[in-house]
């Protein structure tokens, strides 16, 4: 989804991440889902499916224990 | 204090929060869905919308899981022994008296070794914020009960007194803001933050945490997302409720809210 033009991405770091599942039921927009292939840590780590239905609500990167997810609105050579 | 690992530069920030993290020690020590993480982002998103900038703080945390979480912060912190959290405090009053005081509590510090110490804070009228992290069990000492498990929940005998009220007490210790949630509830979480910035004297917030070991003696062992939705359907948000009414009993819901604010000012 782009908000005001600007297209909205989601970030995963996946070695941060311990598979809880967290972000996953609390996104309303299904835009994420667990992997199949697991990190370094043995870990099932969120992947985005659907990168356009993301509304940048903020719920994953507010619930996540690990500081490992968030978006934000997309801008020029600028991460996060 | 210890010196801390690599600091947070621009270079190594990816996560918001991360101005205030030491980027090094990633990933955290806590359980898969331990609640702790939640409550330490929200925590630095309130610093943020009030411009509280890395050295206007210092934060003290005791033992335990909660003790962790000065190991990793990139700002002036430091974890004590239970019992002397308070004299830690008044020092550091004393020496920069600038500086906002946070204390990461849990039930080791708050209640059992450190619960008599906390009448000096109503004496040296210190300008403080205690973040009491309950999660209803000793988590590190496996399946031990304490004054705050509610009935016949995970020692085989159970717990037969009635569990403790925490904001009864942090209103005798002399608090001037008492509020409790959940992580689930992360955003009025933030809010309450925000809010006890702004308040004269001693601050208290419980926060209920899930914790992976609360359920483990009755065989079964839900998965975090259960465990969140747990909290979610045993609670209720009602505001200034009377105090004595607080305490948490099996079979009756939490309830969750802002309970005393000396800042508010009467509506009705």
């Amino acid at each position: 989804m782009t908000i005001k033009g600007q297209k909205v991405e989601v970030f995963v770091l996946k070695e941060r991440c311990k598979g809880c599942g967290i972000c996953v039921a609390v996104c309303q927009t299904e835009v994420l889902a667990l992997s199949e292939e697991k990190n370094s840590l043995g870990y099932r780590h969120p992947v985005v499916i659907n990168a356009d239905r993301c509304l940048n609500c903020g719920l994953c990167e507010m619930f996540c224990p690990d500081f490992a997810i968030w978006a934000t609105i997309e801008k020029e050579g600028v991460l996060g | 204090m210890a010196a801390k690992q690599k600091s947070s530069t621009l270079e190594n920030i990816f996560h918001p929060t991360d101005y205030f993290l030491v980027s090094d020690i990633f990933p955290t020590v806590w359980c898969p869905g331990c609640g702790i993480g939640t409550v330490v982002y929200s925590f630095f998103e309130a610093c943020k919308e009030k411009d509280i900038d890395r050295d206007d703080l210092y934060i003290i945390s005791g033992v335990g899981c909660t003790g962790k979480i000065a190991e990793f912060l990139c700002l002036p912190s430091c974890s004590v022994t239970d019992g002397h959290i308070i004299e830690k405090a008044v020092h550091i009053n004393e020496h920069h008296p600038e500086k906002k005081i946070v204390l990461f509590l849990n039930n080791a510090d708050f209640l059992i070794s450190g619960g008599k110490e906390f009448k000096k804070a109503r004496k040296k009228k210190l300008n403080i914020l205690i973040i009491y992290i309950n999660n209803l069990i000793y988590a590190l000492s496996r399946d031990q009960a304490f004054p705050l498990t509610p009935y016949m929940r995970t020692s085989t005998q159970g717990e037969f007194e009635i569990p403790f009220n925490i904001p009864y007490m942090a209103c005798s210790i002399g608090a001037s803001f008492v509020a409790r949630w959940t992580p689930i509830r992360a955003g009025w979480m933030k809010q309450s933050f925000v809010e006890s910035f702004s308040v004269k004297g001693l601050s208290v917030i419980e926060v209920l945490s899930p914790c992976l070991i609360y359920d483990a003696n009755s065989g079964r062992i839900l998965d975090p997302v259960e465990r969140m939705a747990f909290y979610n359907d045993n609670s209720e948000i009602q505001f200034w409720v009377p105090i004595k009414n607080l305490d948490i009993r099996r079979q009756k819901k939490i309830i969750i809210g802002k309970f005393l604010d000396k800042n508010r000012i009467n509506d009705d």
